[in-house]
């Protein structure tokens, strides 16, 4: 490897970790027990619904839906749980309702020909809507199952139980994207779909898989929301919606240049919620957040996004 | 004997385009059977017909005298054929081994889970790509990185892995130099010495010439007339020039 691919491959991380470094040696309480395991919960939602956003994106699919539909799922969890269904019930329940989002995406992407970008805003409206439906308007709060919180707020050692989970999902994710016939067969749907197709590829399924994916994830993602909050609101995971793309955006200027990748969207994910985290501790204003979000959006995709240019522009 | 495969009567349109009108095929087992026929006669339309791409308005295709449809590429790819097409559909920014093996990728089992075997598909590639071109040896690098014949090479290593017992090349050698076409052709006898079928297209009259066993000739969509025994490059180009439908 010469220094540019070098710069290339790994630039991106080594600034994330000079980041880190940075912020433990100049943002008070940065370092501090407390707030490294809050940034660590942070990063496992961000995390875990940026790996199904880049499911997608890796099929050349947007899936703009995921923070709406995940809010979807955790009104579902939570009305469930209110009306005294076992906890269980409600978790599968939750999740199932992320998975037919998504099925429902895919659906619509590859069946009716709507394409993604423009199906999925209208999924996430679609979802939204239910969303305030199911709850009026109110947040579900009281009596939660202790067993159900455990998956939010529960530790093994001093290690938070959703910690684990996270690990565990990035494994899957990881090996799944990467080492598995289903995930090159995704890989070579978003790269050349007819390329794929004439090499006996089913790139309809692959392409509704990479949309299931997402909506698993998001269905995943809002039960450890709920179990960690106690509490489940439409729009709760409306913030993780430009985080995750940002995350899922600026994975891509890793490990895989110019290529949606697991790797990156989980150092993505580290990188964006750490420095939301430092800016606050710095004294930043709030509003800071989201030009710095936008600065890394737009420029991600300025050094890298071959792929998410076909995906967005595939209308 | 039954035609290894024929094809009777197709008809495919493009909108208002007549691409086929009423096309036929045989193929005998074991044969080099080239398709001629100038720019637009509908020679890569047929091709793709016979590879499942596209599917005809009308017509039949049977394979050893049985009725078949081809409504996917992977029902050809079943069926026994593979086909290298004119436009090559490789993806760009995978790799070569990943182009070579796509679709088909090996796995090892790995506890218990069937992972991909990159290691071998590494050097599967390498054996077959030193068939026609041994200049390519890293099978990690990107499709994109190669030149126009490198790709064609890839995209024919990708035909051969399936080892069908059909392969069908759609102007294999168009972007070739002397030296990849001359491996080109050489690779064509090779498949017809271990027994395959082969459908040729090619607007190279002296390699039709020198490699066909029988020639059909396409003129606008139609048949206009299948060539059998000793031709020349001459006698090919003036059929294909004059329209000529005597045999
Ligand atoms: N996808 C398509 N849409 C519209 N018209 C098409 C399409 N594919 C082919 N055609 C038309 O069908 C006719 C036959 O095309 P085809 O590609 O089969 O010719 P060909 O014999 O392979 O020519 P060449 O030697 O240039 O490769 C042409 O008139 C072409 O313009
Ligand atoms: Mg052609």
């Amino acid at each position: 490897m010469n220094a540019k691919q070098i710069v290339e491959t790994y630039g991106t991380f080594l600034a994330g970790v000079a980041l880190f470094l940075f912020l433990l040696g100049f943002a008070p309480n940065f370092a501090s027990a407390a707030n490294l395991l809050n940034v660590l919960k942070q990063v496992s939602f961000l995390s875990i619904l940026a790996f199904g956003f880049t499911f997608a994106l890796i099929a050349s699919e947007l899936d703009l839906s995921f923070a709406n539909v995940c809010s979807l799922s955790a009104v579902v969890i939570g009305f469930l749980i209110s009306t005294e269904v076992d906890w269980p019930l409600a978790v599968a329940a939750g999740v199932t309702t992320g998975i037919v989002a998504g099925l429902l995406n895919g659906f619509l992407v590859t069946v009716l020909k709507v394409p993604s970008l423009i199906s999925t805003l209208g999924t996430a409206s679609i979802a939204n809507g239910l969303a305030f439906m199911i709850t009026g308007g109110v947040a579900f709060v009281g009596r939660w199952d202790a067993d159900f919180l455990f998956l939010g707020r529960g530790k093994v050692g001093v290690v938070p139980v959703i910690i684990l989970f996270t690990l565990a999902i990035l494994a899957a994710a990881l090996i799944l994207s990467t080492q598995t016939r289903t995930g090159v067969h995704i890989q070579a749907t978003g790269e050349n779909e007819e390329a794929a197709r004439r090499s006996g590829i089913n790139t309809r399924g692959c392409k509704v898989l990479g949309l299931t994916l997402s909506g698993l994830a998001a269905g995943l993602t809002a039960v450890f929301l709920v179990a960690n909050l106690s509490s489940a609101a439409p729009q709760m995971a409306g913030d993780f919606m430009l985080n995750g793309i940002a995350a899922t955006l600026l994975g891509m200027t890793m490990f895989t240049p110019a290529k949606p990748n697991i790797l990156g969207s989980f150092v993505g994910a580290l990188i964006i919620v750490m420095l939301s985290n430092g800016l606050v501790l710095l004294g930043a204003q709030y509003y800071i957040q989201d030009i710095m979000l936008g600065i890394i959006i737009i420029a991600s995709v300025a050094v890298s996004a071959s792929v998410l240019k076909r995906a967005a522009f595939a209308l | 004997m039954a035609p290894r495969i024929s094809a009777t009567g197709i008809h495919k349109n493009y909108g208002a385009v007549e691409a086929l009108r009423g096309v036929s095929l045989d193929v005998r087992p074991g044969e080099i059977h080239a398709v001629c026929g100038d720019n637009g006669a509908g020679k890569s339309t047929l091709i793709k017909i016979l590879a499942g791409v596209e599917q005809p308005d009308r017509g039949e295709i049977a394979i050893d005298g049985r009725a078949v449809r081809f409504d996917s590429p992977t029902a050809a790819l079943k069926a026994g054929l593979a086909t290298i097409h004119q436009d090559l559909a490789v993806a760009p920014d995978m790799a070569i081994y990943q182009n070579i093996f796509m679709g088909a990728e090996l796995t090892r089992s790995v506890l218990g889970l069937r992972l991909l075997d990159k290691a071998r598909m590494r050097k599967e590639s390498l054996g077959y790509m030193a068939q026609l071109n041994d200049s390519i040896t890293d099978m990690n690098a990107k499709v994109n990185a190669l030149s126009g014949g490198q790709r064609q090479a890839v995209a024919i290593c990708r035909a051969l892995r399936w080892n069908a017992s059909v392969v069908i090349l759609d102007e294999p050698t168009a972007a070739l130099g002397v030296r990849e076409t001359e491996q080109v052709l050489q690779l064509v006898r090779s498949l017809k010495k271990a027994g395959k079928t082969v459908i040729l297209i090619s607007h190279a009259m002296q390699d039709v010439a020198a490699l066909a066993d029988r020639v059909t000739i396409l003129r606008t969509g139609r048949n206009q007339v299948t060539l059998e025994g000793d031709l020349s490059a001459d006698a090919l180009a003036h059929y294909i020039l004059s329209g000529d439908t005597r045999h």
